[in-house]
């Protein structure tokens, strides 16, 4: 789990695609809870601490820790999310987990590639995510009423979950969805050329790589490339990498094992990247 | 000094003779490499799939023309020693000029679309709007391969130009190959006047600074030039192409194309200062009449190898391997209104029936026309030693050697010789490609829905999954009550406390590993009839259905916890066993998975013996109660030297009998090591030959390829329950016979 601090000089840098600010916002709004689809790095994480420093950011009755993540794995448990008891020298104590931390002081609890978390998991959501907002405590013998200012945000990769990790229908249409793919080219330039702090002409050439290799993952070939993995290999250039050298470390160990494959990313590299 | 003047021991020459196998596969290995990962190249560009056939130098121009979905490649790099590139940057500027003809739309001509370089010449289009642009295009050259040619090369010089600007990595190499093209061009003074002319725009476009040429051609090479060079603009488009050319023909077909000018003199393209625009378009209007029956490029003319030849698509008829002759003839008699209406990208076949007047084979039929009768591929390009039956045994079948970690050696049973002989098949694993796409597996899903559900209804029902809590660990969902109390006491008594301290409530793991193996034999790309009984399920091959029953059943087994994993089995002798890796034993299931699985193919011989001892080798490492092997196959075991040997003295069915019974063989040995073998053929005939060597219940005739799908549900679920509790005991199960 990551808690996020957010000041008002902490704007997350974020660029929107579409419209997906105005409608999280009007999700917000009518706390309705939000489920991000997307393909891996195409920015749902950074748009969720866009959307909480946007939320909270200016508010001085902000929760201390405003936005609370975690990554989904398949040994998660509820009370990975709920909350466990521990022991101490005095006896036992129980200790919240994120998901309850967050209910109780309303801040944002996003779930990242929620359908990795065991089934057993995504059922005690149920109760928070309609009009009841309430999260029960089997353990406690309790239910916590979601703060005021709570909102659930789950997301996952439709692409990468085989079916059978799919969400179940009656988990799904508890929420409202905004679909994310890669940003188009000029916009990815500019989010390279911010992130990694890389010259344009460099940025250009980076988008434009991803946007070839893209090709090969909507073929199944790979997963295409997304932002995130782009801004590293930007990253390494600015510490002086030669540009071929860096898409070899950065991104065509990272896309994939096969030598055939890793070739042709290596000659789409190369005819892109003079040195 | 020869090697039929001094033999060498026989001992050497075994080994002299498998070097040259090694050597010739480790070269169809790495050819086999090199075009995978250039078509991946290609797909990465364009996102269209091709298939690349190499030709060689001697090859007929005219019939290796790229189609939509083949690219034709020079079998080898044109390398000198003077030449400042490598054969695989060759190959990289041929495979982007290729896939840039695709990016930048050489093929979706619009001959009404605006283009901003030139003064618009093309004449208005009155012809039917049904017929492609591009094979309207011949008619504005009076339908000769001159004018098609002279468009081909002015959007050769528009991709070239682009492809410099959108890939400076490339721009190097591409300069390079263009200059070491211009070493192989024909000399302007001994050709015609026109041809001399053309040579010069060749020049131009590889990006020569100068031209030899008679004074008598420099107006028209500098007006040539000049158009040309617009070519370059990072606006031009396609059409800017067809304005080019008709320019370019005007000029061209002023000239005589017999004769030559003996007299030349170096002409700088950089000097030339030419009008683009000196023509009207009244020249245009009869440009087709003076153009018609003009002659293409004749034998003087030198091909520049990187770049594509025109053929079919340039003039917009589907695939096909005419001549551009041909194709051109087809497109005049359309234009009359003679031929058919114009096709779709997908009607050229039926074209090529029109000229042809003979039928061709249908295209799922190639890979059985491919193979030889002696069952290896026509393009193996290897060559294995012949094996000549008065050298002693073990000079010609030597004990082989693994020399990777993804090599292995197993023994083999020879029923004639009634030993075992070891180290006698070499087994390689490769890791299947993935270049298919997961929603085939989707797909099957869909189709046969019902199956995997009912597979997961049934073995959650004999073998039921329960929460199972785990005391004293060190994580959990709860306290751990009477480790707590220790824990309590301990810390009192100012003793260390462990911390497993916590109950784990989480679903067993099941105790089953499954090792699924599919025969990629030739025959396998046998086309199935019609399912009657399903009208709308397409038609598929031996293959597919393999495949699908055991993705079904794979899903099944995902989802229910059993691990499993997946091979493709092929080969060519028994040093070359092919074992394709869909999924390990303990490789997560992703979708890349499913991937491998749509991208197996047919491919050569069966030799199940040691694909049975591989994997049975495999299983034994997994850490499971019970192993399960299953073979699906179409018929029986064959392979190149899979027992041929003991024909001369046994007759022509020994073959056949020392394969089916090294197969029996490798079956036993698996059982014998706690691993539970099915071998199940979709051969109806499989029954006569298995049932002899055979354990009744460890093999399984399936009469109907259609119904493996559902079969092979019916048969893991009964292994299942034959095993539950008993890791061995698959003979328990009854045998699955349908006709």
């Amino acid at each position: 789990m990551t808690s996020t601090r957010l000041r008002h000089a902490d704007e997350p840098f974020y660029l929107p695609v579409r419209d997906e600010v105005e409608l999280f916002s009007a999700a917000y709004e009518q706390r309705i809870p939000v489920l991000l689809k997307g393909p891996t790095g195409c920015g749902k994480t950074r748009f969720v601490e866009h959307m909480a420093w946007r939320l909270f950011g200016n508010r001085p009755d902000a929760p201390a820790e405003p936005l609370v993540t975690v990554s989904c794995h398949d040994d998660l448990t509820s009370a990975d999310l709920v909350g466990r008891y521990l022991l101490s020298g005095e006896g036992t104590t129980w200790l919240d987990g994120p998901l309850t931390k967050a209910v109780r002081t309303g801040a944002l609890c996003y779930l990242d590639e929620v359908v990795e978390a065991r089934k057993d998991t995504t059922v005690i959501l149920h109760a928070l995510t309609d009009h009841r907002r309430m999260l029960p405590i089997e353990r406690l013998g309790t239910t916590v009423q979601a703060h005021d200012d709570f909102l659930l945000v789950i997301s996952y990769n439709p692409g990468y979950q085989v079916a059978t990790k799919d969400l179940k229908p009656s988990t799904r249409q508890r929420f409202m969805a905004i679909d994310f793919d890669y940003p188009a080219s000029d916009l990815e330039t500019q989010i390279i050329a911010h992130e990694a702090e890389l010259d344009e002409t460099r940025a250009g050439q980076l988008a434009f790589l991803g946007e070839q290799l893209r090709r090969l993952g909507e073929a199944g070939v790979i997963d295409g490339p997304g932002t995130r993995l782009l801004v590293h290999v930007g990253e390494l250039m600015v510490k002086g990498i030669a540009p071929r050298r860096a898409c070899e470390a950065g991104l065509v160990q990272a896309l994939s094992d096969e030598s055939d494959v890793q070739r042709a990313i290596i000659d789409v590299v190369s005819a892109i990247f003079p040195e | 000094m020869t090697v039929t003047q001094v033999q060498p021991p026989a001992r050497h020459r075994v080994l002299v003779r498998e070097r040259g196998v090694l050597e010739a596969l480790e070269q169809a290995a790495a050819e086999d490499r090199a075009r995978h990962h250039l078509a991946l190249y290609y797909r990465a560009l364009t996102g269209k799939v091709c298939s690349l056939i190499p030709y060689d130098g001697g090859a007929n121009p005219w019939e290796r023309a790229d189609t939509e979905a083949e690219v034709w490649l020079p079998a080898q790099a044109p390398l000198d020693e003077h030449f400042e590139f490598t054969s695989g940057q060759f190959f990289q500027v041929a495979m982007t000029h290729r896939a840039m003809h695709e990016r930048f739309g050489s093929f979706r001509l619009d001959l009404e679309r605006d283009e901003p370089l030139f003064r618009r010449l093309r004449p208005a289009d009155t012809s039917d709007p049904g017929v492609p642009a591009l094979e309207r295009l011949a008619g504005l050259f009076g339908h000769s391969a001159l004018g098609v040619h002279m468009f081909a090369t002015c959007e050769d010089i528009r991709i070239d130009a682009a492809t410099a600007r959108l890939f400076p990595g490339l721009a190097g190499p591409l300069r390079a190959v263009q200059h070491g093209a211009l070493h192989d061009r024909p000399e302007t003074s001994v050709l015609s006047p026109r041809a001399a002319a053309i040579e010069a725009l060749i020049r131009f476009s590889l990006g020569s600074s100068k031209v030899l040429a008679p004074h008598q051609l420099e107006p028209t090479i500098e007006q040539i030039v000049a158009i040309a060079r617009l070519l370059r603009d990072p606006l031009s488009t396609v059409e800017s192409s067809v304005e080019a050319a008709l320019r370019i023909c005007h000029l061209l077909i002023e000239q005589p194309d017999d004769g030559m000018h003996r007299t030349v003199r170096e002409l700088r393209f950089a000097d030339l200062d030419g009008d683009a625009e000196a023509m009207s378009p009244l020249d245009m209007a009869t440009l087709p009449s003076r153009m018609a029956g003009a002659d293409g490029l004749g034998p003087w003319y030198h091909h520049v190898r990187y770049r594509d030849w025109p053929g079919p698509r340039y003039v917009g008829v589907g695939e096909g391997d005419l001549s551009l002759a041909d194709v051109l003839d087809l497109a005049a008699r359309r234009a009359e209104g003679q031929g058919e209406v114009a096709p779709g990208p997908d009607a050229g076949d039926d074209d090529l029936l029109d000229i042809e007047g003979e039928e061709r084979p249908p295209a799922e039929e190639k890979p059985q026309e491919e193979s030889r009768p002696d069952g290896r591929p026509a393009d193996s390009g290897m060559t294995l030693p012949p094996p000549t039956s008065d050298a002693p045994d073990l000079v010609w079948e030597p004990a082989l050697r693994a020399t990777g970690r993804r090599e292995f050696t197993y023994p083999e049973w020879d029923r004639f010789a009634e030993r075992v002989r070891p180290d006698h098949t070499l087994v390689r694993l490769l890791t299947a490609p993935a270049n298919s796409s997961e929603h085939d597996h989707f797909e099957v899903l869909a189709r046969y829905g019902d199956i995997v559900s009912r597979l997961v209804r049934a073995i959650e029902r004999i073998s039921p999954q329960s929460t199972a809590a785990t005391r004293r660990t060190s994580t959990g969902d709860d306290l751990d009550l009477d480790a707590t109390i220790d824990a309590m006491i301990d810390m009192r008594l100012k003793a260390e406390p462990s911390d497993h301290l916590y109950t784990d409530l989480r679903r067993p793991r099941r105790e089953v590993a499954v090792a699924f193996a599919i025969d990629l034999s030739g025959s396998t790309a046998l086309w199935l009839p019609p399912d009657a009984v399903n009208p709308g399920v397409p038609i598929q091959r031996i293959l597919d259905l393999q495949r699908d029953a055991v993705s079904l059943v794979a899903e099944a087994l995902n989802r229910v916890g059993d691990s499993f994993g997946i091979y493709g089995f092929s080969g060519t002798g028994r040093e070359n066993v092919r074992l394709s890796v869909v999924k390990d034993i303990e490789e997560r299931l992703t979708p890349v998975v499913w991937r491998r699985l749509g991208s197996m193919v047919p491919d050569d011989t069966t030799r199940i013996g040691a694909v049975i001892r591989h994997l049975t080798h495999r299983l034994q490492q997994i850490d499971a109660a019970t192993k399960i092997l299953v073979v699906v196959t179409d018929g029986r075991p064959f392979d190149v030297d899979y027992g041929q040997k003991y024909q001369k003295e046994y007759g022509r069915e020994a073959e056949f009998d020392y394969a089916v019974a090294d197969t029996a063989h490798a079956l036993a040995e698996s059982r014998s090591r706690a691993v539970n073998p099915l071998l199940i053929t979709v051969d109806p005939y499989g029954e006569n030959y298995l049932a002899p060597v055979c354990d009744p219940h460890e093999y399984h005739v399936i009469g109907d390829p259609q119904d493996l799908p559902e079969a092979l549900a019916d048969i893991y679920l009964a292994v299942r329950r034959a095993t539950m509790g008993r890791p061995t005991a698959a003979a328990a199960m009854p045998p699955v016979r349908r006709a």
